[in-house]
């Protein structure tokens, strides 16, 4: 066991825990804050998104011992904050989300590329956002919402579909 | 009427969708019902066994029942009702007493106040094994000296489809192909697991909340369990993370309803990727025999088909996934013969069952990748090849049963043919890529055939506070089902759709609408809808005793259209039980035909493919995937265009990168990190073109969309992967090892 303090969405908070214990699980288990997710509990799915210090990382990947001092903010923060809304907004209107399981992670890997001083480029924005599965769009919508967020890649065509059997 | 309206373009369909009635919801994080906590809560864990195939010889709970903090452990004797299910065979144990077949079958329970501690508890468990010998091999399985795994067989199903002269078929082909095309074992991967909790009610009764796809169903199969009044059991199957079929058939509610019942509290239960792996279903793989001709003038003889598949250790839905494979192995094509024969054994290789797609992408694959070498040895362009071959518009269906007249295949495909992507280079090389560029064409059908559950209700209610409900046994499993209610029930209902409220996923509504499955939510909720529209209005106006004022946008309009009486204001003139209520069933689209296989309607679908091979690394990228969908009019156009966009996807998926290996019974990948799903960088630019059109006089209005993308996904990409490499593929997924074995085979 180990004593741990934290910032958690802004509030410092003390826990004491087996050092292992796993961010997520402190999460959801012992504050309640669900919506990190368990997806594959191995680093893999980006379910379980969260930002650590500002930078996006997987929960279930980070043990107890390694959040002492630290700051951490979850989705639940994050969907609240008007500075996300672009981003949770692109996703509903060009269908970025189905069952939404897949949702909190891929807004909270998304936003922070949104709200980055120098944002990526779209396709970019893809490949960062690609350790995110999402298994009932296709990435169709996803898609869109990154090409309303992001600017096209330099000197490429904003048109999404290329012109057909172009072998170039 | 003749709907000929012209298709809308994918850019058509994004313009016209609009945010789901969940997203906000979502957006601001609700809970999932994995995500739900209970201030009594216990933590369920399930022992499963180690072995795929083994006898259990003793049981010994004692040592884990004395652990601190464990409230119960059970085995099948402390199930007091039926100790099995299944759908039609119900031959899978609850808990396994004498026998396990498949690994991580349950043996036993716990229920402790933390997960460590039930995790102990499954520790202090003691079982004796002795192995029985492994049957991991669907021909094997079948042989005579083959133990049996259930009765006296492993021969679970057969199912045979033959018409016309084959020999002749045969002996008049002037062009034949025969190959043996093997599919792989397919995961459905929902982000969110198996998973739930199930909630005493304080007086024998509980609720379970996990999630699925047939909530009525569910609860008759738990109560026969649990041994208790289907009124006293009640099951919520929603929001879930992703179903995609695989939670359609019960896995652990029994196990964490029984828990609950002999803890008296409520249960968690949560399976792990591992666990998920383990005991969750997964894709038939088949081993497809198919050999088909064709005459000098490129007309089709003949296909002859020979189907196994390995369907696991316990039944599900093998049977009509089976039934599926065979009515789906000839497509919308003519023959003068046809021969199709399909077996199904039991194995002991984990559990297959429903999966997006069902039965038929398999043969599909196979199906349509002889279409293309056909064509080549007739020395047809595969388009061409395809539409000299297309049954007729008043065309019997594959099995020769009567169907609905459909002319969506010919219309697909036609979309298609013209498509630029296809009317462009077919094959070309650049640099270390092999580009390729193919097409395929499919028909599946919609909804249940002709065995059920066809049967749906439905209820219409006016509530208090003048919104008007829509109540369904349906579930939301991220297919906006909650849009498509808003939107047929205010097309039929005359309201305005901000006045429908929708009550789905809930056994407590007591409407059974049957599972939301087989791509027939929408399809059967438009005809509820449209059925149950005149008793509505009859109600209505009976209740305000004036037959001239009709059902508008807020409440009743008098003939100038003039709103008289508001559905709220007529609500608060209503006593709560004098509130109407109606109800409608419906039997569902059933062939007239005598053939308890056979489906009445169909959808269609064709694409085109481009793909790249490295033929440094072997590695397939898709770059583009367009499907023209003839699928009747769309109901709403974010869900259309999300299911046949996830459903491509998934199809890609199958046809390049996903299998999960087994060897001895064992998975030899548990987690995302052996198992792998198309990612952002996978995704091709998908396009989806919607074909609205619908022949004179049909009656079916909107078919399904969710499986079809599945279904001509992985054929049209196994065609484009075969272009590009010159390779005839037999076998998917095409992984980069495949690529490269075939390369190095190159001259
Ligand atoms: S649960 Fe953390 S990445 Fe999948
Ligand atoms: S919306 Fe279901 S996993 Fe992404």
């Amino acid at each position: 066991m180990i004593d741990i303090e934290f910032h958690l969405n802004g509030e410092p908070v003390r826990l004491r825990c087996p050092a292992d214990r796993r961010l997520l699980d402190i999460l959801r288990e012992d504050f309640g804050l669900t919506a990190a997710k368990p997806g594959c509990a191995i680093g893999r799915c980006g379910a379980c998104m969260i930002w650590l210090d500002d930078a996006p990382a997987n929960a279930c990947l980070l043990l107890a011992l390694r959040i002492h001092g630290r700051s951490v903010r979850t989705y639940e923060a994050v969907c609240r904050d008007p500075a996300s809304q672009p981003v949770r907004d692109a996703l509903a209107e060009g269908g970025g989300l189905q069952c939404g399981y897949c949702t909190p992670g891929m807004v909270m890997t998304l936003a922070h590329l949104h709200q980055l001083p120098e944002p990526p480029d779209a396709p970019a924005a893809r490949e960062l956002a690609s350790a995110n599965l999402c298994r009932c769009t296709g990435y169709g919508g996803i898609r869109r919402a990154i090409e309303r967020l992001f600017e096209p890649a330099e000197g490429s065509a904003a048109t999404p579909i290329r012109p057909c059997g172009d072998p170039a | 009427m003749k709907d000929a309206r012209p298709p809308l373009s994918h850019a058509q369909l994004v313009a016209r969708m609009r945010p789901r009635p969940d997203a906000a919801e979502r957006l601001a994080g609700a809970p999932y019902l994995t995500d739900r906590q209970h201030p009594e809560q216990l933590f369920g864990a399930i022992l499963g066994s180690p072995h795929p195939h083994a006898r259990i010889l003793s049981l010994d709970l004692s040592a884990a029942r004395a652990l601190p903090g464990v409230h119960c452990v059970i085995a099948a004797d402390d199930v007091p009702g039926c100790k099995a299910f299944g759908l039609r065979h119900v031959d899978r144990p609850v808990f396994c007493a004498e026998r396990v077949r498949c690994i991580g079958d349950p043996i036993a329970a716990v229920a402790a106040e933390t997960p460590e501690q039930a995790r102990a508890a499954l520790a202090a468990i003691r079982v004796e094994y002795q192995p029985l010998p492994l049957i991991d091999d669907p021909q094997a399985a079948l042989a005579p000296d083959a133990i049996a795994l259930h009765g006296d067989s492993n021969l679970l199903h057969r199912e045979t489809h033959r018409h016309g002269n084959l020999a002749a078929a045969i002996a008049a082909s002037q062009h034949i192909v025969e190959g043996e095309f093997l599919t792989p074992r397919q995961m459905p991967t929902y982000l969110e697991t198996e998973g739930g909790i199930a909630e005493p009610d304080g007086q024998g009764g509980l609720t379970l909340y996990f999630g699925a796809q047939n909530p009525i169903g569910q609860r008759q199969t738990l109560a026969a369990i649990l041994a208790l009044p289907e009124e006293r059991v009640r099951v919520v199957n929603g929001p879930l993370g992703g179903s995609y079929g695989g939670k359609d058939e019960l896995t652990i509610q029994p196990i964490a309803a029984l828990l609950a019942l002999h803890s008296g509290r409520p249960v968690r239960l949560r399976l792990s990727r591992e666990e998920s792996v383990d005991l969750g279903v997964k894709r038939h793989p088949m081993r497809i025999r198919m050999k088909s001709g064709c005459d000098a003038g490129g007309r089709l003889l003949f296909r002859q088909v020979e189907i196994l598949a390995d369907t696991g250790a316990y039944a599900t839905h093998g049977p009509e996934i089976l039934d599926a494979a065979v009515e789906h192995a000839s497509g919308p094509y003519r023959y003068q013969a046809l021969s199709i024969e399909a077996r199904l054994a039991y194995t002991n290789n984990g559990i297959a069952g429903a999966f997006r797609g069902f039965g038929a992408v398999q043969v599909q694959f196979a199906l349509e990748r002889q279409m293309d070498e056909l064509a080549a040895l007739a020395g047809l362009a595969p388009d061409e090849f395809r539409a000299r071959n297309l049954s007729d518009l008043n065309d019997r269906g594959p099995l020769g049963q009567v169907v609905a007249p459909f002319d969506g295949p010919r219309l697909a495909l036609e979309q298609i043919r013209q498509h630029p992507l296809w009317q462009g280079p077919r094959r070309w090389q650049d640099g270390r890529w092999l580009h390729g560029v193919g097409m395929a064409l499919v028909q599946r059908s919609d909804g249940f055939s002709k065995a059920g559950p066809n049967g749906a209700g439905l209820e219409v209610a006016l509530a208090a506070d003048g919104c008007i409900e829509v109540r369904t046994s349906f579930t939301e499993m991220g297919q906006n089902l909650l849009d498509v209610i808003r939107i047929l029930g205010a097309r039929h209902l005359g309201c305005d759709e901000a006045r429908i409220r929708p009550r789905i996923g809930d056994s407590a509504s007591g409407v059974d609408s049957g599972p939301s499955a087989a791509s027939r939510c929408t399809t059967v909720l438009n005809q509820l809808l449209q059925r149950l529209a005149p008793a509505w209005r009859a109600r209505l106006q009976a209740l305000v005793g004036d037959d001239g004022l009709e059902p508008g946008a807020d409440g009743l309009l008098d003939l100038q259209g003039q709103l008289r009486l508001d559905y709220a204001e007529l609500a608060a003139t209503l006593e709560a039980d004098q509130l109407p209520v109606e109800r409608c069933a419906f039997a569902g689209e059933v062939t007239p035909s005598d053939n308890p296989i056979a489906h009445f309607v169909f959808g269609a679908c064709a694409a085109v493919a481009h793909v790249r091979v490295d033929r440094w690394t072997g590695q397939v990228q898709v770059l583009r995937l367009s499907n023209a969908g003839a699928l009747g009019p769309v109901v709403s156009p974010l869900g259309y265009l999300g299911q046949l966009e996830g459903g491509l996807l998934m199809g890609q998926g199958m046809a390049t990168l996903e299998e999960l290996p087994m060897r001895e019974g064992r998975y030899l990948a548990r987690n995302l990190d052996g198992y792998f799903v198309p990612t952002l960088l996978d995704a091709p630019q998908i396009e989806v073109i919607a074909i609205e059109e619908v022949p004179e006089g049909d009656e079916i209005g909107p078919r399904g969309v969710g499986e079809i993308g599945v279904n001509i996904g992985a054929p049209a990409v196994a065609n484009a992967i075969a272009e590009a490499l010159q390779m005839p593929v037999r076998q998917l997924p095409v992984s980069a090892e495949r690529v490269l074995d075939h390369l190095e085979r190159q001259p």
